[in-house]
Order: structure tokens, then C-alpha cells, then sequence
């Protein structure tokens, strides 16, 4: 039933779609055949699209003068990166007017682009959200850093939805790095107002060999508005990986990240914060495959969940036979602030080689009594010490962004009422 | 200051302190004493606060006040101050902000204003130079990967920037170098005044050496056994806790 809703729009959009028509209809048809996953799928036991696949949505159509002045007063509002190249992408159309001209690092806008399908390593995946992103993706950028170039200002992508209908968009962001090249990403996702609507995007990236990649991602959608992510990367020898997400907002959120460490020396940090505060669903999906010997990664998330907040992480590690000398480690903290709450999550170890070093952990509590005593001791009373804590249990991870301004966003928002904090936090 | 009458206490209903009684008065320094176990942490926890260790029986008052009725941080407003003898790890929380945290609680509660960043930097400037210790730790998680005895330190250079009116030290000086004990030592008695109390619990005559008590306490099986004054510590130093615990069981 929601499929027919899907195709429905498909038909209403086809003819204004960008680009070749074809490759769109089969990745549509390759969505159909399986349709949206359900929860007798793992990955989707606890997340649950309805709400998205039973809405009826708008097709994005640019933004007037009056939006675009909006738009750039929220982008401005809230403090992005000072020096970074900024691209803006409101209700999935690249805005020029909004962007800063890139230097450095060759740009292109993947608008019309007739290889949409073809570029990138998603162009045959089928994941669902993958799918979907390529039948109705009406824009995006290509990110291109040539050989031994490393960027020196950050590429500072803005996802916007702007609340003008009830817009679905499908963003690409294709990030190619080639041989010793080196980038940082600073995503921010942000609404106006009080925006409906349902945010898909994919980033897509393949790095080279040596090169050395890092993304942060904050998260601040309101209450209406659902997001779904799906990060995609390869990584050859020497390469490294580092991605950082902080969820705040929205109503459903899932992100998918999918990391292959395709040759030795490939590294990958990725760690993540969520904080489900009440009527927000977040979930985690993160894989990581050691393809190749010799080859390391961290995922650390931490979860927050308070009230009827519902958090999920599931993260998948495969170590391929012949992979030896593995080093991978992986772990969920996660806290619960109210009865009602709930996080569930699921470690998963594949391993089929016999000379690795793998760990993994998963807890779900609530705060520690020692240490609510020991703040107490010292004159904090019972909420303050709660709140610090909470605060803390995330600052453990908001530490890893950069750069500073993007972290002292993110502290701003998760320490709330906590007076001086972020002073402190800055100080570093 | 500090007036314990017949403290019975119970951690998981076992009971630890089994009728307890103590004065201490402002102006002096305690140092209670004992075997392991016995219980003088129980009574350190208790007297800050701690809520899972059970008060079944006896008073505790602060200069009058019903110090078992107040909550963990309304005793902090009220003066008390815990050295704790296992310093917690906070991570995630700067040791900047809770200093400055705790010092603003305490101050809101005796009606003054907010310390400005400017004095509050002035005053921990001095107090970490006073415990040699490096700039870096205030932008560090709390006791996080601290050593040992840099979480002793810690602990002390909280206590001087609270200025509190009972110190409960339990501990403090296990751990620590020759140095380090002196620089904690110097520590405490620059907070020594007529109008503090300090109560020091150790297993060890040095530190007695160089914060001299006014009284030496032993605390086994739950109870104050014996008083005296340093000569004591010195006796128990030779000839350890049996003659005492065999003293105690005899009467
Ligand atoms: N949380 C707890 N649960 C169970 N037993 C406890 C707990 N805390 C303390 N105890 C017990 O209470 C007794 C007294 O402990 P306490 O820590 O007060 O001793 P202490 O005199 O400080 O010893 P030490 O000199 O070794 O520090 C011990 O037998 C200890 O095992
Ligand atoms: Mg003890």
C-alpha cells in the first residue's frame, strides 16, 4: 500500500526529474521488488518507516527570494564553521546563491548529471534508502581532492529543509578522495521552523590509498521531520576514516553507515552521540568489514534516552577470512533517564580469521550513584549533579569534533540549562 | 562543632558502627585510626551523606543542626567537606567547571554572588600552585587517569578552594611520595583555624608528624575504643591494634 504511494510519486515527479530516466525507474523497480523493510528484516527490527511510507510528500521546487533569506538567516544563526567552504543544500537543490565558491577542492554539482547512477560506490548497492536516494536524487555534490592535495578549510555541507510543504529529498554528496589526499566534512542538518518532511541522504566515498578523510555530522531537525542517512565508504591501503554524528532532533532518525576497509592500513574511527529525547526514535546501523589484513577500527556510540524517547544500535563487525591481524573494537554505552525509555542494542561479531584482536561492549543504565554522590558532596544539588552527568555521559564523545565551533554547538545543545559550560569546554 | 551520640550504622543490614560517639570542636584537629574494616570510612560517607549506608540508631549534630535530616549538598553549603579515600572518576566532566560548579553552589547558599571568571582564576591559580600541581589538570575530566596520588591532590585542592568548616580527610595521605605528602600536608594545615575542625582518618604516624592532632582516636569493631593524644599514634604505630582490641573486649 505505501509502495503504491511511493510510485505514485515517482509518476508525478518522472518529468521533472534531472537527468537520465532509465537508471531512475530501475532503482525504483529494485526498490519495489523488496519494498520497505519490515521488521522481520535485522537491520529494521526496531525501526519502523511507516510514518514515512504512508506520508504523501511534495517535490522540492527551489526557494524564492523570501525562503532563501530565511534559510541563510537559520545557516548563519547557527554557528557554523568560520572558515570552511560552504555548500548549501535546501530541500535537496544545491542553492549557489548560498554557497561560498570552493578553492581548493574540486566541486561539481551532481544536478543533471547523467552518471548519477553510475559514479560512487552506492551506484549498486541495494539498500533500500540507497535506492530510493537514486530514483528520485534531484541534486547533490561531487567532492573531489586530487592526489597529495589535503584541504586546508573544511567543506561545510548545510542540509535544509525549509518547511515550504511536506517535501521528501534525497541528497547526494559523493566524496572522492584520490592517493595521500586529505579532507574534513562538517555536515550540519537543520529545519526552519517547525519543517515536515522527510530528509534521505547519501554520502558516498571512496578513498584512495593514504588518504585520510574525516566527517562530523550535527544533527538539529525538529519534531516533525524524519531523517535517514546512509554512508557508504571504501577505503584502500593506509586510508582512514574518521565520522562523528551527533543526533538531536527529528522524529524518526536512522542512520546507516557501511565501512569497508578494502586494503591494509585501513582505519576507521566512527563514533556517535543521540540523544532521544521525548517522541524521538534514533537508530544506529553501523557495519564495518575487514576485507583486508591488517586493518583497524573503533565504533564507540553512546546513546542518551529519556522519557518515551527510543534509542537503537546495532553494530555489525566482519572480519573476512584471510583478514589476520585485526584489530577492531566496538561499543555501545547508552542511558536511561526514565522508566519509559528504551535502548536496545545489539553487538554482532562475524569473525573468520583466527588472528584478530576484537572487543566489544554494550551497557544500558542509568546514572552512577557514586558519582551522583560525589558531585553532591560537593554542593551540586540532586538535579544539577543529573544534569552534569547526562551532560558528561555525552561530552565523552562531543570531545572528538571539530572543528571547535561545530563542538561547542553540539555541547551547547546537549548541556542545556548548565550554566558556564561551554566557557569551559572551549578553553580546551 | 561535630557531636556524634551513639551512631549505629548498617551497609547492606550488616551493621558497621555500632554505638559511635564523638566531639570534635572547632579549632582542633582528630585523627581516628583503626584496623581495616572496621569502619571509618563508613563513618567518613556517613557524615557527608552517603544515602545507601543506613542509619539505624544515634544523632549527629553541626553546631546544633541535625546534620543526618540535611541532604549530601546542603552539608557541603553547611561547611562539611569529604576527602574520599577512593576518589571518583567522572569522565566527561572538567575539573575546572565542577570546582567552579561547587564553589558557586556554596556561595549561592551563603547568599553571595557568583565568583567572576576573572577572581576564579586568580584563586585557582594559587591553590594549584600551593599543591604543585600543573595548569593542565583543571582542563581534564575529573580524576580521569589521574594517578594515585594526583587524585589525593586533587581531592585537597578542592578542599582549599571550598574552604570548608568540617574536613573529613580519609585517607589522604595513602599513596602519596614523600613530596606529595608534604605538599598535602601544607595543604591542610594552611586550612587549620579557630574556626575549622578537621578530622583525619590514617594509617599512618607520618602524616601525624606533619599535621600534628590534637587527638588520636581508635575506631574498632564500630566504636571509638580508645582516645588520646599523638602519644597514641605512636604507640599503635609499634605495637599495632591487638593490645587494644584485647583492652576493648576485656572491659
Ligand atoms: N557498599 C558496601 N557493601 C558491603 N559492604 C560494605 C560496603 N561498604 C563497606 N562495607 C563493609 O563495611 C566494613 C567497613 O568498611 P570501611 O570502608 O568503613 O572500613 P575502613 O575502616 O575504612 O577500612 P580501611 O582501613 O581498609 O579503609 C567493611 O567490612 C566493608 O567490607
Ligand atoms: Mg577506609
Amino acid at each position: 500500500m505505501s509502495e503504491m504511494l511511493i510510485e505514485r510519486q515517482f509518476e508525478r515527479q518522472k518529468d521533472t526529474l534531472p537527468g537520465a530516466f532509465e537508471p531512475r525507474k530501475r532503482a525504483l523497480a529494485a526498490f519495489l521488488e523488496r519494498g520497505y523493510p519490515t521488521r522481520r528484516d535485522e537491520a529494521w527490527r526496531y525501526t519502523d518507516l511507516k510514518p514515512i511510507a504512508e506520508a504523501e510528500f511534495d517535490a522540492p521546487a527551489a526557494a524564492d527570494a523570501r525562503t532563501r533569506e530565511r534559510v541563510r538567516a537559520r545557516v548563519e544563526e547557527t554557528a557554523p564553521p568560520a572558515d570552511a567552504t560552504r555548500i548549501v543544500i535546501a530541500d535537496g537543490l544545491v542553492d549557489e546563491a548560498l554557497s561560498t565558491p570552493p578553492n581548493e577542492i574540486a566541486l561539481a554539482r551532481l544536478v543533471g548529471d547523467e552518471r548519477l547512477d553510475r559514479i560512487g560506490r552506492t551506484a549498486a548497492s541495494a539498500h533500500p534508502l540507497a535506492l530510493l536516494n537514486r530514483a528520485f536524487a534531484r541534486d547533490g555534490i561531487r567532492v573531489h581532492v586530487a592526489a597529495g592535495k589535503a584541504a586546508t578549510a573544511p567543506l561545510e555541507i548545510v542540509l535544509v529543509a525549509s518547511g515550504n510543504g511536506r517535501i521528501a529529498q534525497h541528497p547526494r554528496i559523493v566524496i572522492d578522495l584520490e592517493r595521500n589526499a586529505a579532507l574534513d566534512v562538517v555536515v550540519r542538518a537543520i529545519d526552519l521552523d517547525d519543517a515536515e518532511g522527510w530528509l534521505n541522504v547519501v554520502f558516498d566515498v571512496v578513498q584512495a590509498e593514504g588518504s585520510r578523510l574525516r566527517i562530523f555530522r550535527l544533527q538539529e531537525h525538529g519534531d516533525r521531520l524524519d531523517s535517514t542517512s546512509f554512508l557508504s565508504a571504501r577505503l584502500d591501503k593506509d586510508a582512514s576514516l574518521v565520522a562523528g554524528y551527533v543526533d538531536l532532533g527529528g522524529r524518526v532518525t536512522r542512520n546507516d553507515i557501511d565501512v569497508e576497509l578494502a586494503g591494509p592500513g585501513a582505519s576507521a574511527d566512527l563514533f556517535g552521540v543521540f540523544v532521544a529525547s521525548p517522541g524521538r526514535h534514533v537508530d544506529d546501523e553501523i557495519h564495518v568489514d575487514h576485507a583486508a589484513p591488517h586493518t583497524r577500527s573503533e565504533t564507540a556510540f553512546r546513546g542518551i534516552a529519556d522519557r518515551d524517547g527510543r534509542g537503537v544500535f546495532r553494530g555489525k563487525l566482519l572480519v573476512r577470512p584471510g583478514a589476520q591481524k585485526i584489530d577492531a573494537r566496538q561499543s555501545s554505552d547508552n542511558l536511561l533517564l526514565a522508566d519509559k525509555a528504551e535502548i536496545d542494542t545489539r553487538p554482532e561479531l562475524e569473525i573468520y580469521a583466527d588472528d584478530v584482536k576484537c572487543s566489544h561492549g554494550a551497557t544500558v543504565g542509568e546514572l552512577d550513584e557514586d558519582q551522583m554522590f560525589y558531585l553532591r558532596s560537593r554542593g551540586l544539588d540532586a538535579d544539577s549533579a543529573r544534569a552534569l552527568l547526562t551532560f558528561a555521559f555525552a561530552n565523552v564523545l562531543l570531545g572528538r569534533l571539530e572543528p571547535a565551533p561545530l563542538r561547542e554547538r553540539a555541547v551547547a545543545r546537549v548541556a542545556g540549562g548548565l550554566a558556564g559550560l561551554v566557557e569551559w569546554e572551549s578553553l580546551r | 562543632m561535630l557531636r556524634i551520640r551513639n551512631l549505629h550504622v548498617e551497609v547492606d543490614s550488616r551493621p558497621i558502627l555500632k554505638g559511635l560517639d564523638l566531639d570534635v570542636g572547632a579549632g582542633e584537629v582528630h585523627a581516628i585510626m583503626g584496623p581495616n574494616g572496621s569502619g571509618k570510612s563508613t563513618l567518613a560517607q556517613v557524615l557527608a551523606g552517603r544515602e545507601d549506608y543506613r542509619v539505624t540508631a544515634g544523632t549527629v549534630e553541626l553546631d546544633g543542626r541535625d546534620l543526618l535530616a540535611m541532604a549530601p549538598e546542603e552539608r557541603a553549603r553547611a561547611g562539611v567537606f569529604l576527602a574520599f579515600q577512593y576518589p571518583i572518576e567522572i569522565p566527561g566532566v572538567n575539573n575546572a567547571y565542577l570546582l567552579k560548579a561547587a564553589l558557586n553552589a556554596q556561595r549561592k547558599a551563603r547568599g553571595l554572588p557568583e565568583i567572576d571568571a576573572f577572581e576564579f582564576m586568580k584563586l585557582i591559580g594559587a591553590k594549584l600552585e600551593a599543591m604543585q600541581m600543573s595548569r593542565d589538570f583543571l582542563h581534564r575530566s575529573v580524576n580521569e587517569g589521574f594517578s594515585g596520588g594526583e587524585k589525593k591532590r586533587n581531592e585537597i585542592l578542592q578542599m582549599l578552594m571550598l574552604e570548608p568548616r568540617l574536613a573529613l580527610l580519609d585517607e589522604t595521605d595513602s599513596g602519596l611520595d614523600v613530596d606529595a605528602l608534604k605538599i598535602v600536608a601544607n595543604g591542610i594545615n594552611s586550612l587549620r583555624s579557630p574556626e575549622r575542625a578537621i578530622v583525619l582518618v590514617t594509617h599512618y604516624e607520618r602524616l601525624l608528624e606533619l599535621v600534628v592532632p590534637d587527638y588520636v582516636h581508635v575506631l574498632a569493631g564500630g566504636r571509638i575504643v580508645k582516645s588520646g593524644d599523638r602519644a597514641l599514634a605512636r604507640e599503635l604505630d609499634e605495637r599495632g591494634y591487638d593490645w587494644i582490641q584485647a583492652e576493648a573486649a576485656a572491659s
